[in-house]
């Protein structure tokens, strides 16, 4: 084990939503995340995996509960986090190099700062050449690509990452993935990745939280201790896929006849 | 882009098309129009080429055209942008507020069914005859579409956009102008295009009522009635019809300047 020091720690999150019906996505939630450590939250679709992201963001608030950032609360969405969206949510009237300059320049960055240092991040995602296309005329790796410099240009603690690669095919998916981790190698930062790919999730995490189907439950903690870059075909890495699975089984039933219903 | 020779060829090509295709009925129109009114067949419809010669006449010798063109477009000018200005700003509060968007709705609603024209009447007793009344008539032609093009603009704008904005750390006044104004074109772009051709025509209507005004298009129209010069009456026509061409094609250059090329919509 690393020594670890507690970079966020989540107590008795309660999250409901009001509406026609009242859903309650997340019940009594107590996760701890450690500094540097690449999380895993993983769960059957409508889990409310991806609510707890939005929490952590600060974009929603819980009905009760606290989330802490280094020991101070969350409370509304700040450059200490970035985030990185499913749909890429990338500004389709920005060229590449400037939707990923604009963190930089809310900061009070320097026009030509900001390009410098959104051009290094450019070159690590492999987007050379493309700095000034606009987003539309790229594809979805390419698109992703330029959302994960975008939320790392600012230099945030934590990356918080809402199924990133999950509108991408099967052989980008693969690529990202490694890229992503080499990424994370160099830079060290905290992820917060929620996913519902069990190969994924043991591909990259340090730890999987496994969650239950709504309302959102810790199920279990898989700690992956596998050398990386890891190996889908390898042994253990199945064994650990295989454990992952099994906790998860049967909640995507339960998520499917909660669906039916 | 790269720009081959094929390229340029290609370009060529089709813009040729495209003008022969916008000429064309032109084309056909014009010299039968000649004839039908040559032969008299319709009473008091001037030929185009009466029409032409009425054009030059009042262009180049007695020179009052372009201070009619003039004050008609400085009237549209300032009605216009300030149907822009407060068209935006009322359109981002009731779009971002709902509790302003409950209350201004169905007054917006009642308002917007009103044809600008109706107005006029009671804008000539409170601004008075002259320019006041013609820009107010122009700013309520085009004040209310665009209103409600920003409205749609701001409530459509996706919320990850906004959230992403947010977690870089925007505040209020950057969120505005850098995430909702720009997110919200693809509303408001063919808002302000519609608009622009209401204004135009509210122009037109407010100053042949407006009496203290002396020139603009639809006082020229207006005057000629008076003295029974058709020829200048079609001329106005003619002009304000190209004129509002001609103001359409502007907005549309900036819609592909903008939401096309930045692939928010498919076509223009």
């Amino acid at each position: 084990m690393k020594t670890n020091h507690e970079k966020i720690e989540i107590k008795n999150i309660n999250k409901t939503f009001e509406g026609g019906h009242k859903v309650v996505a997340l019940e009594n939630l107590n996760i701890n995340i450690n500094d540097n450590e690449f999380a895993i939250v993983l769960g059957p679709s409508g889990c409310g995996k991806s609510t707890l992201l939005y929490l952590l963001a600060g974009f929603e608030r819980p009905t009760s509960g606290k989330i802490l950032l280094d020991g101070k609360p969350i409370k509304k969405p700040s450059p200490n986090r970035g985030f990185v969206f499913q749909d890429f949510a990338l500004y389709p009237w920005k060229t590449v190099l400037k939707n990923i300059a604009f963190g930089l320049e809310l900061k009070g960055v320097s026009k030509k700062e900001a390009a410098e240092k959104s051009m290094e991040y450019i070159k690590m995602v492999g987007l050379e050449g493309f700095e000034h296309a606009y987003p539309h005329t790229l594809s979805g790796g390419m698109k992703q690509r330029v959302g994960i410099a975008r939320a790392l240009v600012y230099d945030p603690e934590v990356l918080l990452m809402d199924e990133p690669f999950g509108a991408l095919d099967a052989q980008t998916r693969k690529q990202m993935q490694m890229e992503l981790e080499s990424i994370w190698e160099k830079t060290k930062k905290t992820v917060v990745f929620v996913t519902h790919s069990v190969i994924e999730a043991v591909f990259l995490a340090d730890r999987i939280f496994v969650m239950t189907a709504r309302p959102g439950k810790i199920k279990g903690i898989v700690e992956v201790n596998l050398p990386r870059p890891r190996d889908y075909t390898d042994k253990d890495f199945l064994k650990v896929r295989e454990k992952v699975l099994e906790l998860l089984e049967s909640e995507v039933e339960k998520s499917m006849h909660q669906e039916q219903e | 882009m790269y720009c081959t020779n094929k390229n340029l060829k290609e370009t060529i090509k089709t813009t040729l098309k495209n003008t022969l295709i916008f000429i064309l009925p032109f084309l056909v129109v014009i010299p039968f129009w000649e004839v039908i009114s040559q032969l008299n067949i319709i009473a008091q419809l001037p030929a185009p080429s009466e029409i032409f010669e009425k054009f030059l006449y009042m262009a180049f010798e007695i020179d009052v055209l372009t201070q009619h063109l003039i004050g008609s477009i400085y009237r549209l000018i300032i009605g216009y942008i300030l149907a822009v200005t407060f068209g935006i700003f009322l359109g981002t509060i009731i779009g971002l507020k709902k509790i302003i968007s409950d209350i201004f709705t169905p007054i917006l609603s009642l308002l917007i069914s009103i044809p600008t024209i109706a107005w006029v009447p009671v804008l000539l007793i409170t601004l008075g005859l002259g320019d006041e009344t013609v820009i107010a008539a122009v700013f309520l032609g085009g004040f209310f579409t665009i209103t409600y093009s920003v409205i749609h603009g701001i409530k459509t704008v996706n919320k990850n956009l906004i959230n992403a904005g947010k977690i870089a750390g925007a505040g209020k006044y950057k969120l505005f102008e850098s995430v909702l104004l720009p997110g919200s074109l693809v509303s408001l772009i063919p808002g302000l295009r519609l608009a622009i051709g209401y204004s135009w025509r509210a122009l037109v209507g407010a100053e042949m009522l407006a009496a203290m005004i002396r020139w603009g298009v639809g006082k020229m129209i207006f005057t000629a009635r008076m003295s029974n010069v058709v020829e200048t009456m079609f001329l106005g026509l003619v002009i304000i019809g190209i004129a509002g061409l001609l103001l359409d094609r502007l907005l549309l250059y900036i819609e592909y300047r903008t939401v096309v090329k930045w692939g928010m919509v498919t076509e223009g």
